[in-house]
């Protein structure tokens, strides 16, 4: 078994079976408090990431500026939490403060679509060709995900329309890669619908033919992997052994979003985004450790995010779809037990410019030097601003958080050692996190 | 359907001159958009040595290489591989089965070569082999010119047709630069809210679906055409390349709009500053009077003295042909040492000498042991096994047109075939949704395997009732058991079993009880084989 799967026996696979103490594996040190609770726990941890496709403005959305010309038309509204206000295009939200944690004072130095969105989602800095880092969601399968589940430990439900080969697996290799939820939802008119295509068997092949067909399928495999260690003879024979396994497990009722009550479907938004929400919660209910949902287009806005012209229209707009999912997932994870062991991040690939700029009923452009990020849920303390943008939102200026940061804290929310190493391709340790990121230690411990 | 359904059982049988007429019946004429000339074209220009020569080159290089870091030449590979190889590489599609037949059972010093040239120049119906490599090969360089991630990649296809008539008529590859290079990209933004724009010329389409910037276009073609990413350069340095601000917005003046005969456009940058058009290495261009700066950029691209400008478009055609290029850095040829890429230069030096022929150095490549070398070896270790062949991975359209090969799919458009309902966009879309962007890389997911396992391509192809390859090869009366096997490899695999493979795959059918199960078995087998890494990796 030379799959890292099998290789690696983590201490978190020691801690659950007691042994930690016992091997001498030290684990105190590297992780918060509170952080170390969340490994000692025993509910599965989840993280959910919704993806704001193109770079959100911080400035109408969670840090807005009323004093100040920045600020532009929206208002803003008090939220569960006194002293914390935000955007009046984002009530649902208003009323979960408690559980968010706002990060107004991230400051990042990428300003271009596709660097900055593999920045964020990979927490390295692009620019190094020579190794491809995992995303973030494959770093979290492989931290805690379950080798054997029936669902893959990565869904996406995203297209990174600005970066659509980002969210790969890198040099973590295909089993760890995700599971991309694709289908024709891109298409605001139809009801979304974000089922798994040719999941269900052909019409006149059941299931102990289909056993037979996959047997011929290993011997075909396994002859023709014998003559070779080639990496996309590896990275077949991996997605094929993760198909196989969806086909025939009851799993995939996970994609079933009619077995929801319509009021649920429509408390969601009958969107691309809400329904994918919606699914995220089903998921994550089955044990999937990470989903990235993306809100790219909404309507006619083709650019989602990306608002250098026309900003408020499309801001309203897409706050609209924005706010009902989140506030429901929130709602739905708590009903069911799973809001504390389910992180939520909000972000996008950067802000945009507090300055208005005149295209088209005044656009903003991209801004990376001070924007924001949220976490909720899962083990962040809630209701807590972290950082500050001053009068004119034009830079930190205090307590500024790097993408490090952000994952270090992300990491330490979800139990994983965020100095821990991978080992690339070529044989080089590669950190989890890169060096110097720091848990941001209001919200995680 | 009977007719259908003999000739099938022809065509599986058969040597292919027995069944040409019956498959030629099958065939409807060419689609209109893809008419090309019905005779192969002679080459404009006359290269000094044959393509024969030039793979002797090739080898001679690669057999000094091998030679001082103590590895054995890798072996050459059968005539079956051979053939999968080069019907993959040059026209996009495995080999039907009576030309399977047909090529083994010939002799002859030459065969391979003959093959190459056949593909490559021969037009004749029903195979239409030169058109279709040259709307394969368009396919492939549509992808290499505007990659997946580019802005308005959806677009690409528009990119195709003209693509397709310059390998058509193996235009000269500096030819080629320069038609690209001096069409106008006329600024056309996306209207606001609007999803689809309007037809646009396939010139067009290339510089649109890269940005449609001067920046963009800047970096679109000093990427393809040299090699070298400007555009990364401004943001970290590297010891080999210091691209400067200059360089990067000096390319960008060429496609501002600015621009008057025999004088240096200029561009400003976000910040307001001015920068006069500037190429790449040298400090200045000037602009001839009776030029204008594109065609001056033109001149300078494709002049003899570009380092780049010959080399990276060898380098393409070896990616594309041989999995990897001889540098494996395409994009970023700039950043690697002159001793490593001291073959490929001198490569590049024969080529422009040959008149940038692209058939001639594609032939050559082809015809050499090392485009012929095996890619599979049980016992082979590092050095020697990455002298091996990478494994390619075929492309979404090399995957749907193999499998509409292996399934004896109708192809007439009185039959409404796949190829035409939507059936085939449909699976290449899916396929697109993780295509590599190189032939070294297997990137399908989850979506991309259920699709061939359980969609309705595999389903009917895998379901005796409606299989036109599965039903003639499984109700054939005159074939064994073990024959009928035989069938489904050449059909799927382009070879014969293996006495191991016969042997299990044998025992799978005969153990069942009756004839419906036993029908069920070949079902079973054929699913096995479309599924299988041999049928989606080239060998």
């Amino acid at each position: 078994m030379s799959s890292p799967f099998y290789r690696e026996f983590s201490r978190r696979d020691l801690m659950k079976i007691g042994l930690a103490s016992a091997c001498g594996v030290s684990y105190s040190g590297w992780l918060p408090r509170l952080a170390r609770a969340a490994a000692e726990q025993n509910k599965p941890r989840a993280c959910i990431v919704l993806w704001m496709s193109g770079g959100p403005t911080q400035t109408d959305t969670f840090d807005l500026k009323p004093d100040h010309a920045n600020g532009g038309p929206f208002k803003p509204i008090e939220t569960a939490v006194s002293g914390i206000k935000i955007s009046e295009h984002l009530p649902g939200l208003a009323e979960q403060m408690k559980d968010m944690a706002i990060i107004r004072g991230m400051k990042t130095a990428e300003g271009d679509h596709g660097r900055g969105t593999q920045l964020m989602l990979t927490g390295y800095r692009p620019g190094n060709a020579a190794v491809r880092y995992p995303s973030l969601g494959s770093l979290v399968a492989k931290e805690v995900g379950i080798r054997d589940n029936e669902l893959p430990n990565y869904v996406s439900l995203s297209s990174f329309q600005f970066a659509p080969n980002v969210n790969g697996a890198g040099f973590l290799g295909p089993q760890f890669a995700p599971l991309v939820v694709s289908g024709n939802s891109d298409n605001p008119q139809a009801r979304a619908n974000l089922s798994i295509d040719n999941l269900k068997l052909p019409l006149g092949v059941d299931e102990e033919s289909m056993k037979r067909r996959v047997g011929v399928l290993n011997f075909l495999q396994r002859g023709f992997t014998s003559q070779t260690t080639n990496e996309s003879a590896k990275a077949h024979k991996a997605n094929y052994e993760r198909a196989v396994r969806m086909v025939e497990s009851q799993a995939k009722h996970a994609f079933r979003l009619d077995e929801e009550t319509n009021e649920l479907r429509d408390k969601y938004g009958r969107n691309r985004f809400g329904q994918g929400c919606l699914l995220a919660r089903r998921l994550v209910e089955r044990g999937v450790p990470f989903v990235e949902v993306a809100l790219s287009r909404v309507n006619n806005n083709p650019v989602s995010w990306d608002t250098h012209s026309d900003n408020f229209n499309r801001v309203r707009e897409l706050s609209g779809v924005l706010d009902p999912a989140w506030a429901t997932l929130m709602d739905d994870l708590r009903d069911r037990g799973l809001l504390d062991s389910t992180l939520i991040v909000w972000m996008g690939e950067f802000g945009r410019t507090p300055t208005i700029n005149t295209n088209g009923g005044g656009g903003r452009d991209h801004f990376p030097a001070a924007w924001s990020t949220v976490l909720a849920g899962g083990l962040i303390k809630g209701g807590q601003v972290i950082g500050d943008t001053g009068n004119d939102g034009m830079e930190v200026i205090n307590q500024p958080v790097s993408t490090k940061d952000l994952y270090a804290t992300i990491c330490s929310a979800m139990g994983i050692d965020h100095e821990g190493e991978n080992i690339s391709t070529e044989g080089r340790p590669i950190r989890i996190v890169d060096e110097g990121g720091t848990p941001i230690k209001e919200l995680v411990g | 359907m009977m007719t259908s359904r003999v000739s099938v059982w022809l065509l599986l049988v058969l040597a292919s001159s027995t069944v040409e007429s019956a498959r030629a019946q099958e065939t409807e004429p060419t689609a209109p958009n893809t008419a090309a000339p019905e005779t192969s074209v002679v080459d404009r220009r006359s290269p000094k040595i044959s393509s024969l020569e030039l793979a002797k080159w090739i080898d001679e290089q690669f057999a000094k290489q091998w030679e001082s870091s103590g590895i054995a030449s890798p072996a050459v590979v059968d005539d079956a591989t051979f053939m999968r190889r080069v019907y993959l590489d040059l026209v996009g599609a495995i080999p039907a089965v009576p030309h399977v037949r047909d090529f083994l059972y010939a002799t002859g010093t030459y065969k391979r070569q003959d093959l190459i040239d056949r593909l490559l120049r021969n037009d004749r119906r029903p195979e239409r082999y030169a058109s279709r490599s040259a709307e394969h090969l368009a396919r492939i360089w549509r992808r290499v010119m505007i990659p997946q991630n580019s802005p308005n990649a959806a677009m690409a296809a528009g990119f195709e047709p003209w693509l397709r008539d310059q390998f058509a008529s193996n235009v000269a590859y500096d030819e080629f630069a320069r038609t690209l290079l001096t069409s106008t990209p006329t600024p056309n933004p996306m209207p606001e809210n609007q999803v689809r724009r309007p037809a646009m010329a396939p010139l067009q389409v290339f510089y649109q679906a890269n940005g449609g910037t001067p920046v963009s276009s800047a970096d679109a073609v000093t990427r393809y055409f040299l090699g070298v990413r400007i555009g990364c350069a401004q943001c970290h340095p590297h010891p080999f390349s210091s691209w400067k601000q200059e360089d990067f917005w000096g390319m960008a003046a060429f496609f501002s709009n600015a621009t008057a005969d025999g004088q240096l456009p200029k561009i400003s940058d976000e910040a307001g500053a001015s920068y006069s058009a500037k190429v790449l290495w040298d400090k200045d261009i000037t602009i001839p009077e009776d030029k204008s700066p594109r065609e001056a950029l033109a001149d300078w691209m494709v002049s003899p003295t570009n380092p780049n400008f010959a080399s990276t478009a060898v380098n393409r055609i070896w990616q594309h042909l041989c999995g990897r290029g001889i540098v494996a850095e395409v994009d970023d040829l700039d950043q690697v040492a002159d001793e490593e890429r001291a073959v490929l230069d001198e490569l590049g030096k024969m080529f422009a000498e040959s008149g940038y022929n692209m058939r001639w150095l594609i032939e050559g490549i082809c015809k050499s042991k090392f485009y012929q070398r095996v890619s599979l070896s049980a016992d082979a270790e590092g050095d020697a096994e990455f002298a091996l062949r990478p494994l390619k991975t075929l492309t979404p359209e090399q995957v749907f047109d193999s499998l509409e090969e292996a399934l004896s799919l109708p192809v007439g458009r009185v039959d409404n075939p796949p190829r035409f309902n939507g059936l085939r966009d449909a699976f290449v879309n899916r396929m697109d949704e993780a295509a590599s962007e190189s032939p070294e890389e297997f990137r399908a997911g989850i979506p991309q395997a259920l699709m061939v396992m359980n969609g309705k391509v595999t389903a009917d192809a895998t379901s005796l009732e409606k299989s036109r390859t599965l039903r003639a090869t499984v109700d054939a009366p005159f074939l064994k058991p073990a024959d009928k096997i035989e069938t489904l490899y050449l059909a799927a695999f382009t070879r014969k079993p293996s006495e191991q493979e016969l042997e299990f795959l044998l025992k799978h059918v005969e153990n069942q009880t009756n004839e419906k199960a036993r029908g069920r078995a070949y079902e079973e087998v054929f699913w096995g084989m479309l599924n299988s890494p041999e049928f989606v990796l080239s060998r």
